[in-house]
């Protein structure tokens, strides 16, 4: 391949030129520059190697297809095939937006868990709407994600390897990723192998240790090829099975899930034990999809508060005896908004939010001297209509509050109705 | 530490071995290009490092001439490797070579101990000569062979000159594949920049889930880049004799 110089032009299907203006890094398959096209700043990614027709064609299939949802940053203009190689067009990734394996690597941090939830909840977005347009992800990895530290926002790149549902792209992703079955050589990927993947994510995110590297793992003094096969394909075993404790974590090794295990909500623990148990590595069939997925995260949101005392977040897995698992002590819950089955928690400053997107739908606030002195902001951009005990209907705008007061009826956004108890 | 902060995930550590031959014939722009070529690929393998949650890379480097010498007692991070430029003077000592490697290549009182943390990915080791042996290669290999790391690790070497030994070389990496041979200092720089990069990008990160082995992927990626590295001869494709670029060497 020869490499772009600045200020050179790519001739792009569309008709359409390419501008370089400079690198902005490489990875193991091409280069991405900076370019401009049309008087805009794009990116283009310039492969080393021809990577054929197959992968030319998929690529024109995605940039026709459009992205999926806006969370991924997707190919939007293809260059025409010249100098023994081709590229894609995408958008810039804005700043602020660190790669996943930062976090893993302790080096982005979270602002809140309340962003650390978001950014779950978005991926699992995304990957029901990567599935919903008839794609699978293929090549899930560390590096195919870029997660706002503040606000838990998460874009999805690197889709080259995107294609429809059982369509093989020819690249398998990393064994540390990719499902069992994959691994084995027994599979190829798919949906059902991406929501393996989605899994392993998801604890990353969580916990900051792989769900299959424990004791067992720990004591083979060289991770060959032969070794991963078997660690992540043949021979998986979950750190906290239930049954088999050949695997556990390590004190002094793996002290991130040591210290989060038993502090995280015990449905996160419940679900990840079922996920990673041997029945559900060894049958694809039985995983979680992403809304049930979602249905998960969305709980141990509703029970995720802000200590009134210490002021930090806590879990509140029992709403009778409210704990911080930050400083320890008991506190009360300021009231509960109940939607459908979902008890939501409230206490002041804790932002709610009703549906499953990332934007908060509820500020719980404190208005000190007045009668209620906690009430729910409406920080949408919609009306709320509440219904009071006796009948009477009130409204609350944008911006306006309403008490937390057991008996009141409200009808949220997207019409989902909540009644306090 | 609340519960919010984490400390890194617990990383393996991957060693890239650079072993030089500093034999005599290296003298001049040989060697300047080889201490040059390392020296700037050590902190771009450093960032391949930094970036990478699967494992951190560390390099050793042993240069063999009459006798051999690690440059250092023990690896260290590729950022934190300063490189002492390397001298060419003497014999060409590879039997002995292979025998301080399966010396290092050891958990006790070698570079990977077991009490280092979480444990290794195989090894990545570059060869580096210009000639031939001048003292018993073959039981110094024979020696080698039978360590469980070298057996594991990647190995690729770099024929520098037509008068380069590659029956040597490849009976050192295993495959004529796995040796490249350069006929000018410009092929030489690149092709230890594109070896290194290559061995450790792949050598560090968990394997793809296909059949082609580590060292088959390197040493795919390897000869591909090759092609485009004028002066660099690969296996498939060999050079027409006389292409040594003899002015160079001066």
């Amino acid at each position: 391949m020869i490499e772009l110089k600045i200020g050179e032009s790519v001739s792009l299907t569309n008709g359409a030129q390419a501008k370089i203006i400079k690198e902005l890094g490489r990875g193991g398959q091409g280069i991405v520059y900076l370019v401009e096209v049309n008087g805009q700043n794009m990116a283009l990614k310039w492969y080393f190697n021809n990577m054929g027709d197959w992968f030319y064609r998929n690529l024109e299939d995605n940039v026709t297809k459009g992205a999926p949802s806006e969370a991924f940053l997707w190919p939007e203009y293809l260059t025409t095939k010249q100098k023994g190689t081709y590229g894609y067009i995408m958008k810039l990734r804005p700043q602020g937006y660190h790669e996943f394996g930062q976090y893993l690597l302790a080096r982005a941090k979270f602002k809140s868990f309340e962003a650390m939830v978001n950014a779950a909840m978005k991926i699992c977005e995304g990957f029901k709407a990567l599935h919903l347009s008839g794609l699978s992800y293929q090549d899930l990895n560390d590096g195919n994600f870029f997660i706002h530290p503040d606000t838990g926002d998460v874009l999805i790149c690197d889709n080259d390897n995107v294609a429809p549902e059982g369509v093989s792209s020819g690249i398998l992703g990393k064994a540390r990723y990719m499902a069992p079955e994959v691994v084995t050589g027994k599979a190829m990927p798919s949906k059902q192998t991406d929501r393996y993947s989605l899994s392993v994510v998801l604890f990353l995110l969580f916990y900051a240790n792989h769900p299959l590297e424990g004791a067992r793992v720990l004591a083979c003094p060289c991770m060959t090829e032969k070794y991963e096969k078997q660690f992540y394909g043949s021979e998986p075993i979950f750190i906290y099975d239930k049954v088999n404790d050949k695997n556990r974590p390590v004190r002094g090794v793996h002290n991130n899930v040591l210290r989060r295990w038993n502090a995280f909500p015990a449905i996160l623990r419940e679900t990840f034990t079922q996920e990673f148990s041997s029945k559900c590595l060894s049958d694809p069939n039985k995983r979680k999809l992403e809304r049930q997925w979602q249905n998960v995260i969305q709980q141990i949101r509703d029970m995720l508060v802000v200590c009134p005392e210490c002021k930090d977040e806590t879990f509140v897995e029992d709403a009778n005896t409210p704990k911080c698992m930050c400083c320890g002590k008991p506190f009360n819950i300021a009231g509960t908004l109940q939607i459908n089955d979902r008890k939501v928690l409230l206490t002041p400053n804790t932002k709610v939010y009703v549906d499953m997107d990332n934007k908060p739908d509820i500020q719980v606030i404190n208005v000190p001297g007045d009668r209620y002195p906690i009430q729910l902001r409406n920080i949408t951009t919609n009306n709320w209509v509440v219904e009071t005990p006796s009948g009477k209907i009130r409204s609350v705008e944008p911006n306006m509050s309403m008490p937390v007061k057991a008996g009141l009826k409200v009808n949220l956004t997207g019409a989902i109705k909540g009644v306090i108890i | 530490m609340g519960l919010l902060d984490n400390e890194s995930i617990p990383r393996r550590k991957m060693i890239l071995f650079f072993v030089i031959d500093t034999s005599g014939s290296m003298v001049g722009s040989k060697i300047g290009s080889v201490n040059d070529a390392i020296e700037n690929v050590l902190p771009m393998i450093g960032e391949i490092s930094d970036e990478n949650p699967d494992a951190e890379i560390n390099v050793a480097a042993l240069e063999f001439s009459t006798e051999t010498r690690w440059l250092y007692d023990e690896p260290k991070g590729a950022k934190d490797f300063i490189w002492q430029k390397v001298e060419a003077d003497g014999l060409t000592s590879l039997g002995e070579a292979c025998e301080e490697l399966n010396k290092k290549l050891s958990r006790s009182g070698g570079f990977m101990p077991t009490s280092s943390g979480s444990g290794y990915f195989a090894p990545a080791i570059i060869l580096l000569s210009d000639g031939g042996p001048t003292d018993n290669f073959e039981g110094g290999l024979k020696v080698l062979q039978g360590n469980s790391w070298y057996k594991s690790a990647i190995k690729i070497a770099i024929a520098i000159g037509d008068d380069a030994d590659k029956d040597v070389l490849k009976q050192f990496t295993g495959s004529s594949e796995a040796v490249i041979t350069v006929h000018n200092i410009d092929a030489l720089k690149k092709m230890i920049r594109i070896i290194a990069i290559t061995s450790s990008q792949i050598g560090s990160k968990s394997t793809s889930a296909t059949d082609a082995t580590k060292q088959e992927q390197v040493i795919d990626k390897v000869n591909e880049a090759a092609a485009d590295v004028a002066g660099a001869e690969t296996a498939a494709a060999p050079a027409p004799a006389g292409t040594d670029s003899y002015d160079e060497w001066d």
